[in-house]
């Protein structure tokens, strides 16, 4: 039997946590913090202490160690009540992968372990003002003193940045050098020089915080390099690599939403004497609706379970990715349309969808990227 | 001092229940099912707190069920009891409360119980037979409705309280005992990340139903059902709400006050 779809009884129970706490937790705070803008920080400490944060940092140091598809089950059922909440939630597992991808044991036990002990946020500062598809381009420099490192440089953009207490940043030994200069270095935020901007005003995810953050000399030590000098482009790559499948799952959450949504107020609403599902042209939506979501999930599944064999999924990765957050932006789109005129308005859930939906499209690698990946790795193997 | 604790899966209620093709119960194909009951969810809450308070030393978990229960049994397991047994029935074995009784007490046969705990009924079918009928085979005092439940082990007596209609009764009894609980002190906790993930190495033993039919069998009623369904209805679509019309509030009460007790007759 090479191929099985079924889940797991703990997998079952892991999905059904997380289930349950964005039901209970997540979803109703999810339209105020969409409004205000808010940092619901009460929903992620208690998300911390049911064990959902941190899902990928190895027991050893604390963290449960989970597979990419465990981490898949997980980021779905969140997303299906907050995709804003659910990316404040998982930066800390986009962030502290680079640790445990090239961390030493040293570093690990150092830097690790008190986000299992703990309530502790931390950011990947890898996009910069001058872009972040280019990630070759990055001007961000550091500089040797001794035993230390000295940081100039920004960084955009920066989920959780505000409110972190560690950051993982890439920066350049000599930009010059391009990706061959990049470097990875653990920085607590609390080392002088380091000054986050103002919470940037946002269409969607809005209750997750992402601002700038300068760095002025601000003075790393040495044992906080992660790898060699030159090392971190690979150590950035190899840390998107494995969190890009999640974040197909995180879209497909948002597009399930709005399929469900969509679907009961098909039921509901009656035009012409009988309920809407019963037009043939919204029926044709809602069928293409539970398509894309279920395909989007497959393609999000099989990435995970390759990745989880130890498989590099560079094209797999990007293809969920794309295609999940690709079709949540159509399937919200669509579920808009369902709703008429109701959805259009802020008093019911789906224009939210919609503008959660887009994110995913952009950020940890835009789709015009995963494009060009899978076009490059597909052609790789044909030609 | 041991508990052993009985817990059921059940559909999930948000789950849409069919008729099977039998008429004779619903359709269990594509029902989810859940891994938390939430009466059990209480009682073994209730449990742990016995546990953790007041000395208890080992908590087991039982379930009798298709081996789809191990769900419910690992749930258990992830809030914090010890080890779990699954009796393992075929899916075409027909089971009604009282037979489940005779199972859990055939098994328990081995497991010892200082405590035996069962929630205030199943989420499904609601029987609540189960706790006394196991009081029989077992040979044991049972109590239905239980709250506040404070045992004094070194006299073997526990404190309890019940609901009765209109009041409620503080009283004390000597255990072992078969308790059914009507709500815990506390809200049931959520079984963390880690804890689910522990759970999965704790012992989950798998009895298959057929090894337990020769103690089963001695016990009156024996291995099969005592009673016998006849048929599954779905309750009737819900009408529709009735609007009042009225000009003033005391108009609209009036009217209410006739509606409830004339067409209603609830009143
Ligand atoms: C809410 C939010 C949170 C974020 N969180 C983080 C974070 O925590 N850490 C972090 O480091 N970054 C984060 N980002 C940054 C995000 O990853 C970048 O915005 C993204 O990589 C795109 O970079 P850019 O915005 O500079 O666009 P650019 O790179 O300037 O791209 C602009 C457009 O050109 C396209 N494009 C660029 N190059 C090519 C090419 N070669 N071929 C075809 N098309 C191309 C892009 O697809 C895009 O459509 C976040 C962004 C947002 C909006």
């Amino acid at each position: 039997m090479p191929v099985d779809f079924e889940l797991s009884t703990e997998q079952k129970e892991l999905q059904e946590l997380a289930r349950r706490f964005a039901r209970d937790t997540m979803a109703p705070r999810a339209a105020q913090a969409d409004r205000t803008g808010e940092f619901p920080e009460e929903v992620y400490r208690e998300a911390w202490k049911l064990g959902l944060m941190n899902l990928n940092v190895p027991t050893e140091y604390g963290g449960s160690g989970l597979g990419e598809l465990d981490q898949c089950l997980i980021t779905e059922e969140l997303a299906y009540a907050c995709g804003g909440m659910t990316t404040s939630i998982s930066a800390n597992c986009l962030a502290l992968q680079p640790i445990n991808i090239a961390g030493t044991p040293e570093q690990k036990e150092r830097f690790l372990k008190p986000f299992c002990s703990d309530y502790h946020l931390a950011s990947f500062c890898l996009t910069e003002p001058s872009g972040g598809s280019d990630v070759a381009g990055m001007k961000t420099t550091i500089r040797r003193e001794g035993n230390e490192y000295v940081v100039n440089g920004e960084k955009v953009f920066i989920t959780n940045a505000p409110h972190a207490s560690l950051y993982t940043l890439f920066a350049t030994i000599d930009p010059a050098r391009r990706h061959k200069g990049i470097t990875a270095l653990v920085v607590p935020r609390d080392s002088p020089g380091i000054t986050p901007g103002k919470d940037e005003d946002k269409l969607g995810h809005r209750a997750s915080a992402t601002s700038s953050v300068t760095f002025d000399n601000v003075r790393v030590p040495v044992e906080n390099r992660l790898g060699a000098e030159g090392e971190g482009f690979k150590v950035a790559m190899n840390t998107l690599d494995s969190t890009r499948t999640p974040i197909g799952a995180l879209a497909t959450g948002i597009a399930r939403a709005a399929l469900d949504h969509a679907s009961k107020y098909s039921l509901q609403r009656t035009s012409f004497g009988k309920p809407i599902a019963e037009h043939q042209a919204i029926a044709i939506k809602i069928a293409d609706m539970v398509q894309k979501v279920d395909a989007a999930r497959l393609l999000v599944w099989r990435s995970a379970w390759l990745a989880d064999r130890g498989k590099p999924v560079p094209l797999e990765s990007s293809i969920a990715k794309c295609f999940a957050s690709d079709i949540a932006m159509e399937v919200c789109n669509e579920a808009i349309q369902v709703f008429g005129g109701y959805g259009y308005m802020k008093d019911y859930p789906v224009e939210k969808l919609l503008r959660d939906a887009k994110l995913t499209q952009i950020y940890e690698g835009s789709n015009e990227i995963q494009r060009m990946v899978i076009a490059k790795e597909h052609l790789k193997r044909v030609g | 001092m041991d508990i052993l604790v009985c817990v059921k899966q059940v559909p999930d209620p948000e789950t849409k229940l069919r008729v099977a093709p039998s008429g004779k119960s619903f359709d269990t194909d594509g029902v989810k099912f859940t891994i938390n009951n939430t009466y059990d969810e209480a009682m073994v809450e209730e449990a742990l707190r016995m546990k953790e308070e007041f000395g208890f030393t080992a908590l087991r978990v039982i379930s009798v069920g298709p081996p789809r229960a191990e769900e419910a049994l690992r749930s258990a397991l992830a809030m914090g009891a010890d080890e779990a047994v699954l009796v393992e029935t075929p899916a075409d074995l027909p089971l009604d409360p009282l037979l489940v009784a005779r199972y859990i007490a055939a098994a328990a046969k081995d497991i010892p119980h200082d405590l035996v705990m069962v929630g205030r009924q199943a989420q499904d079918d609601e029987a609540g037979v189960v706790g006394s009928a196991l009081g029989e085979y077992l040979d044991l005092p049972s109590y239905s409705f239980v709250t506040d439940l404070a045992p004094v082990p070194a006299n073997h007596l526990l404190k309890m309280k019940r609901y009765v209609e209109g009041g409620e009764e503080v009283f004390s009894a000597p255990f072992p005992a078969v308790l059914s609980i009507l709500k815990g002190a506390k809200d049931p906790r959520t079984p963390t990340l880690p804890n689910i993930l522990k759970a999965r190495k704790k012992p989950l033993k798998k009895i298959p139903a057929k090894d337990l039919e020769a103690k089963v069998s001695a016990l009156q009623g024996g291995a099969k059902p005592t009673s016998d369904i006849l048929a599954f209805t779905l309750p009737p679509p819900r009408a529709g709400a009735k609007m009042i019309e009225f000009q003033t509030p005391e108009e609209a009460a009036e009217r209410l006050i006739k509606l409830l007790k004339e067409e209603a007759r609830v009143l």
